[in-house]
């Protein structure tokens, strides 16, 4: 692996402990290469990395994930150990996090919903916790899947203990990610901070079983936050370790499944239109984007809009139906479909 | 003395010669009337014996026989009050014997002589041209309906006095002159023309297609959107009538005594809008006289149901017969009788009991259940025949700002009217006239599709959840959008077009 300039420089920045710092310093320079003028540092970590048989991944390489750009407060180096290849944008990714302190139903939930992930070749991403993170990891290994752990510690430090040969396991099959440094211990406030990395590397984050105030639920909010679809699992209303995902559901924020078809579903019905967009003709396009503006526009709206002839439109319609683009409404109003 | 008049008598709208015979002889001054005569027929007496007294003739105080040969079968009305006071005046020696003899005598007698208008002329002279019979002499006011006829040589008189000088000899009168028959010639002959119908254009299109191909049509709409309107504009793009259909329209419209005199023969496409508690009877003919019904008073032109759904289930079951075959069958105890029923139906109905379903601006308040319960109303079969159904939306006033210029029914018919004869020159000799009408053999003949318009159409049934038999449907009208467009394949945008108009086969509705 070759670093350049830039890469040096941001894994230099990468040893700021300060978040805020990091982020300043990042927001100031008009490009990473000018934020060190001497690189001796990074070489020396660099030759570290190498020893150990991580990769940094940095901001301004071509393999850094782009959901992940898309974040508030992106981590300036991704530190990884395994298959990198599990961060290109081909790999479908869903993050699957949950309580800790885990139940024999939450062990069971994530059992249900790993293995189904696994199956369909999606990437569990998980945090490498005790609980319900284990749990998900291990099952989408067992299932043949591949998985991504991110760490709240250096991504060659094995925490907690008990998971060391999971750690080992996941390395050769899966990816081990972390932001912070090799050889960083871990600490309490890291693991809200890696949070972020979890959702922000997912399309959805599936909370299986977790309490009020507890960490899956920092990850519930960020998902939110970052746009990622939010599913929870619902427990038991006298379930302390359900309290979380119950309020969830109750104020309408996630959707809740009950089944792993709940979230294949969607995002198959999903992926078929995302396949469909590319063969958009301009005038479809055009529809949709009309559509877009508003929640629903009537047949005649479209028309004086569009400027078709209403043989053309009504054709164009149907079509764009058919095809699942669009829904058709009562009274002659059309909605762009499938809006998750 | 005796003396035998030609009459005429109808029976639906096939008719078959009466002989008059009346016989004046000494006895009881009396007046009998035999040979199966309805009530109207036998009060002949009275206005016979008045008009002959007020026209200045003598009334013999004898006693009279009338008899209506053959006699076993019923004749109905006041057209035989002329032939019997002939006969009367004849069989009294007041008019030369046989002058009468070449003419079939038809009409009413007023009181004070004069003649009547009478209903079914025109029937009666086609039917009696067909049995053989050349001269007539008819009232007056029916002179413009029989001059539409040619090849007969018909007297109107408008006084019974006018019709004793003509058979005696005295004045000269001439064969009321044809006419030549154009279905312009009057215009403005609907006080209705599309460009009164602001937006719409969704279902200004549907409507074009369902005339251009004669397809049967449904509106699916709230109260208020014009949906009336929209239906009374569908004979103003609809082709002109031939002579022949005019004539056909005629006779039915004169046997049910709707005709307009001053006009004489029908012009404009009948438009036929029967209330919802419409019988049976009332729609598809019958009653005592087994008249025509409302699809045959129809035919040739537009049916139109408001509020099907309403309509009670017999009544509109009733309907299927005379859609598929275009004819409907009266029979009654003593007859079994045909009218002719070609008609495009065309109907509305709200969404929802209350109407609002689907807006977007007005709450709908009924349940699904109720809604179910509307829809099902109408059974699959009737559905199965109609082939578009649309929604026509209630729209507020700042979507219809959008709307550009409406078009006038002229420029509509015009496209209309060329699909028209794309299709007659593609159907020519085989029974069929529009797309509508296709057996499934020219279904398999003329609507052969791609494999992409294969691919679309299975797709569209599968996403759309339509059922199976609405597929005929979708051909038959993409075929026909086709026509308009003057393609001679039927193209994906013609059936991806075509399954717009199939609201009902939604799952959506229910």
């Amino acid at each position: 692996m070759e670093y350049g300039n830039g890469d040096k420089a941001l894994i230099m920045l990468s040893y700021e402990t300060s978040s805020a710092k990091r982020r300043a310093a990042l927001e100031n320079a008009e490009s990473p290469e000018k934020l060190y003028r001497d690189y001796s540092h990074a070489d020396v970590a660099i030759a570290e990395m190498n020893k150990k048989g991580i990769v940094a991944i940095t901001l301004c390489s071509d393999k850094y994930p782009s959901s992940l750009k898309q974040i508030y407060d992106p981590p300036c180096v991704l530190y990884c150990k395994g298959d990198i290849s599990l961060l290109s944008e081909q790999t479908e990714r869903i993050a699957v996090v949950g309580t800790r302190a885990v139940t024999r139903y939450g062990k069971d939930v994530t059992r249900e919903f790993s293995a189904a992930f696994a199956k369909a070749g999606i990437c569990v991403v998980s945090g490498l916790a005790r609980g319900v993170d284990s749990q998900a990891h291990r099952v989408a290994l067992e299932e043949g899947g591949k998985t991504i752990a991110v760490l709240g510690c250096g991504a060659d430090v094995i925490y907690p203990p008990e998971n060391a040969q999971l750690y080992a396991d996941i390395a050769e099959k899966g990816l081990i990610v972390s932001e912070y440094p090799p050889a960083t211990p871990p600490h309490a406030f890291r693991f809200p901070e890696r949070n972020r990395i979890i959702s922000g590397l997912s399309k959805g984050v599936l909370v299986t079983e977790a309490g009020r105030g507890s960490g899956s639920m920092i990850t519930a909010d960020l998902a939110i936050e970052q746009g990622r679809d939010l599913y929870v699992v619902p427990g038991s209303i006298f379930s302390q370790t359900s309290r979380g995902c119950n309020d969830k559901i109750k104020e309408l924020q996630a959707a809740a499944v009950t089944c792993p078809e709940d979230i294949l579903g969607s995002r198959e019905q999903r992926r078929q239109n995302d396949d469909l967009a590319v063969q958009l003709t301009l005038e479809q396009a055009r529809i949709i984007s009309l559509l877009e503006d508003c929640e629903s526009a009537h047949f005649s709206e479209l028309l004086a809009k569009s400027g078709l002839g209403v043989n053309e439109l009504t054709a164009l319609l149907s079509e764009m139906e058919i095809y699942g683009f669009i829904n058709k409404l009562g009274g002659n109003y059309y909605s762009v479909a499938g809006r998750l | 003395m005796l003396a035998k008049v030609n009459s005429y008598a109808l029976n639906g709208l096939e008719g078959f010669g009466v002989s008059v015979e009346v016989d004046v002889n000494a006895g009881l001054p009396a007046y009998e009337v035999v040979g199966l005569a309805d009530t109207a027929v036998k009060e002949s007496r009275e206005r016979v014996r008045a008009a002959i007294k007020n026209s200045l003739l003598d009334y013999p105080i004898k006693k009279i026989t009338v008899n209506l040969a053959p006699a076993d079968s019923k004749k109905e009305g006041s057209i035989y009050d002329l032939p019997i006071a002939v006969g009367i005046l004849a069989a009294t020696e007041q008019l030369p014997a046989h002058s009468y003899k070449p003419y079939v005598i038809v009409g009413e007698l007023s009181l004070d002589g004069s003649l009547r208008h009478i209903k079914g002329l025109m029937p009666i002279l086609l039917s009696a041209m067909q049995n053989g019979y050349t001269r007539f002499i008819v009232p007056e006011s029916n002179a413009k309906e029989a001059s539409y006829i040619s090849g007969i040589e018909v007297y109107a008189f408008s006084s019974l006095t006018e019709v004793t000088k003509f058979l005696s000899g005295e004045s000269d009168c001439k064969p009321v002159p044809a006419t030549t028959f154009s279905a312009q010639q009057a215009e403005n002959r609907y006080n209705v023309d599309f460009s009164e119908v602001k937006g719409q254009l969704f279902a200004r299109r549907a409507m074009e297609i369902a005339v251009a191909g004669g397809h049967n049509i449904l509106m699916i709409g709230p109260p208020g959107a014009g949906k009336t309107l929209m239906a009374k504009c569908v004979p103003t793009i609809m082709p002109d009538m031939t002579f022949e259909e005019a004539v056909e329209v005629t006779k039915i419209h004169s046997v049910a005594g709707i005709l307009d005199a001053g006009k004489g023969i029908v012009t404009a496409r009948p438009f036929r809008t029967p209330h919802h508690t419409v019988t049976v009877p009332a729609l598809m003919g019958g009653g005592a006289k087994a008249k025509p019904g409302e699809v045959s008073l129809a035919h040739n032109g537009v049916l139109f149901l408001d509020e099907m759904p309403e309509y009670q289930r017999q009544t509109l079951e009733s309907l299927r017969q005379p859609l598929e075959d275009g004819t409907v069958t009266v029979s009654r105890a003593k007859q079994s009788l045909d009218y002719p029923a070609k008609f495009m139906l065309v109907a509305s109905m709200n969404p929802c009991p209350c109407g609002n379903f689907g807006s977007k601006t007005q709450q709908c308040r009924c349940t699904a259940a109720e809604i179910r319960r509307y829809v099902s109303r109408l059974s699959g079969p009737l559905l199965d025949r109609i082939d578009l159904q649309v929604e026509v939306d209630g729209i507020s006033y700042e979507e219809l700002r959008f709307s550009p210029p409406a078009e006038s029914s002229a420029d509509i018919k015009a496209r209309v009217e060329k699909a028209r004869a794309l299709q007659r020159e593609r159907y020519k000799g085989s029974g069929v006239h529009t797309n509508a009408q296709m057996t499934n053999a020219q279904m398999k003949k003329f609507c052969t599709l791609s494999p992409d318009c294969e691919r679309i159409l299975e797709t569209a049934f599968k996403k759309l959840n339509m059922t199976a038999r609405a597929s005929t449907r979708v051909l038959k009208v993409a075929r026909t959008i086709a026509d308009l467009e003057g393609s001679a394949e039927i193209k994906v945008n013609h059936i991806t077009e075509a399954v717009q108009y199939r609201s009902l086969d939604r799952k959506y509705w229910e």
